[in-house]
């Protein structure tokens, strides 16, 4: 590139008046936004007895299945918490609203009608305008002041592909991409200050605004899946799986006599 | 004692949730005058919470409230405080408050573990056993995985003689916490216990099938600990196996090789008590029992 030799000169009240103030509003409005998300979280919802016996009722019988090829309970004690457990899951005695009636509609509730996925929901609702709406004052002020401006020349060369990432908002072909143009450096503050709010604020901090572009909804309501979901069906399907299990069961003490015997050497293998 | 080692222990103790009192308080004492909070950082809260505990269960009110003030002030409102709190007050007020303090804070906080078997604990020390078990039932049809409550409703049914509740307790600690010999050794004698011999002698050669899994040459060491005991029921079976037709209520059949476990059985406990004094009273008599059957 023999345009070198003409070199651009940045005039140090560019440096003073735009560089750091988009630098720094940035990082405080993160750590602005970080505090203002601890003051809208409310407290998780405690859940009544009846839905976290709900919830946990899949859990018994993964744990009976978990050991079921070599399990440290004798046949009739897991026949019998395998039959129990079947046929609770099939009459549904461990649904929070009771047994289904028969002729209920078989559709997955609606979380919109559940006041409680609701209040998840607005929660989350709450952070993501937390998030967003500073994001998009601070893009409208640099684009109305700073538009087309040059702010920062990088200390190492680029190859043109970083052309359109760095020079945004000034449509010139012939720039050294060295060159970062105002919007740009929004944009690399946007995605490169997690690291930064990491350092002050700790590792669970809520200022960093790119995490809740990748998955809207997610960071204010950890168990809104959960809670569409369809107890009855799972249940039933837990069903089928006690049954496989049950057909692989088989006691740990089964032969345990003749082990120890082998290994106290009364027994030989041949035997 | 010097405040490094104190701190050591103090957090082995923790991580192990030994309830080692004395030396609990002792070493806590040397902390709180030494000035260990500040070096313990965030940790100071749960050594407050175990000193308060230690300070209670050896009597020492006075340092228990000095730590229950301090974490109160911390932390205003937090269920694990407030649980601590009624500790205390089943310390010196009657039952009956300690009772209705628990049941005040379970109405605010329904699920709530640690204030539900604080309250089993008080209906049970009350003697109120009916409700103390219908209580922890409900607890462990909520929540299944506590190993802790399903053991403690097995002690509940045993002191009441009910051995096949027990058992069944029992079978559910096996399940959730399978890894554990001593579990299955006090299923072994729970099961011998309710008269299901077969079952308990399985168990207990589980038991020593699981202790010395790991052990290269299990014939030249000597059994220790709870060993020894699983050996001693594994002869006492074997002895009433071969003499008795003892129906299982289980349907466990009888282990084969009868005689075989018997005799290996007599040989691991002389192992453990031939070499003793002669005046060894106990010993004497341990092999006089091993040498009548």
């Amino acid at each position: 590139m023999s345009s070198n030799a003409v070199s651009l000169y940045l005039d140090p009240q560019i440096r003073d008046w735009v560089l750091f103030p988009i630098t720094l509003v940035m990082i405080l409005v993160g750590i602005l936004r970080h505090y203002v998300v601890i003051l809208l979280q409310s407290p998780p919802k405690k859940l009544p007895r009846a839905a976290i016996r709900e919830q946990r009722a899949l859990v018994r019988s993964q744990i009976l299945r978990a050991t079921s090829t070599n399990s440290p309970i004798s046949e009739s004690f897991y026949k019998s918490i395998s039959r129990n457990l079947s046929q609770a899951f099939e009459a549904g005695t461990y649904l929070k609203d009771g047994p289904p009636k028969a002729d209920a509609p078989s559709t997955p509730p609606n979380p919109l009608s559940d006041p409680n996925a609701m209040d998840g929901m607005m929660a989350g609702m709450k952070t993501q305008m937390v998030m967003m709406v500073p994001q998009m004052v601070i893009m409208g002020w640099i684009n109305f002041f700073f538009q087309g401006f040059v702010l920062i020349k990088l200390p190492f060369p680029l190859t043109l592909g970083f052309k359109s990432m760095l020079q945004r908002g000034i449509e010139t072909p012939d720039m050294d991409v060295r060159w970062v143009s105002s919007l740009s450096w929004y944009f690399l503050n946007f995605f490169g200050l997690n690291g930064l709010y990491r350092l002050i604020l700790g590792g669970d901090n809520a200022a960093d605004s790119t995490r809740d572009m990748t998955t809207p909804f997610a960071a204010g309501v950890p168990q809104a899946p959960g809670q569409a979901q369809d107890y009855n069906k799972l249940l039933k399907a837990e069903k089928d799986n006690l049954e496989l299990a049950e057909g692989l069961y088989s006691w740990v003490g089964k032969d345990v006599e003749q082990r120890v015997l082998r290994r106290y050497g009364k027994l030989h293998s041949s035997l | 004692m010097d405040l490094p080692s104190a701190l050591q222990k103090l957090s082995t103790f923790r991580a192990r949730s030994t309830r080692a009192s004395q030396e609990t308080f002792d070493k806590g004492l040397v902390v709180l005058k030494g000035n260990g909070l500040k070096k313990l950082g965030d940790e100071s809260w749960s050594f407050l919470e175990q000193l308060a505990l230690a300070a209670i269960d050896v009597g020492r009110l006075d340092i228990a409230d000095r730590c229950l003030q301090l974490l109160t002030d911390k932390f205003p409102g937090s269920p694990r405080v407030d649980c601590l709190n009624g500790v205390r007050k089943e310390v010196t007020e009657s039952p009956d408050a300690a009772l209705a303090y628990y049941n005040h804070l379970l109405d605010a906080d329904p699920v709530n573990v640690a204030f539900w078997k604080r309250k089993v604990s008080v209906l049970r020390r009350m003697g109120r056993i009916d409700e103390a078990v219908s209580e922890l039932v409900e607890l462990l049809d909520t929540y299944y995985t506590d190993v802790e409550g399903w053991l403690e409703l097995a002690d509940i049914y045993s002191s009441c003689r009910q051995y096949t509740s027990s058992l069944q307790s029992l079978a559910h600690v096996l399940l959730l916490a399978p890894q554990n010999p001593f579990h299955v050794l006090r299923f072994a004698e729970t099961a011998y216990t309710a008269g299901d011999v077969s079952l308990a002698m399985k168990s207990f050669l589980n038991v020593i099938d699981m202790a010395d899994a790991d052990e290269d040459a299990p014939l030249e060491q000597v059994p220790s600990g709870f060993t020894v005991r699983a050996w001693f029921g594994i002869k006492q079976c074997a002895r009433r196996l071969q003499r008795e037709r003892l129906v299982s209520p289980s349907q466990t059949p009888v282990p084969d090789h009868l005689q075989l476990l018997d005799e290996l059985a007599t040989e691991r406990l002389k192992t453990v008590y031939a070499g003793r004094d002669k005046s060894d009273k106990e010993a004497t008599e341990v092999l006089e029992w091993l040498a009548r059957g």
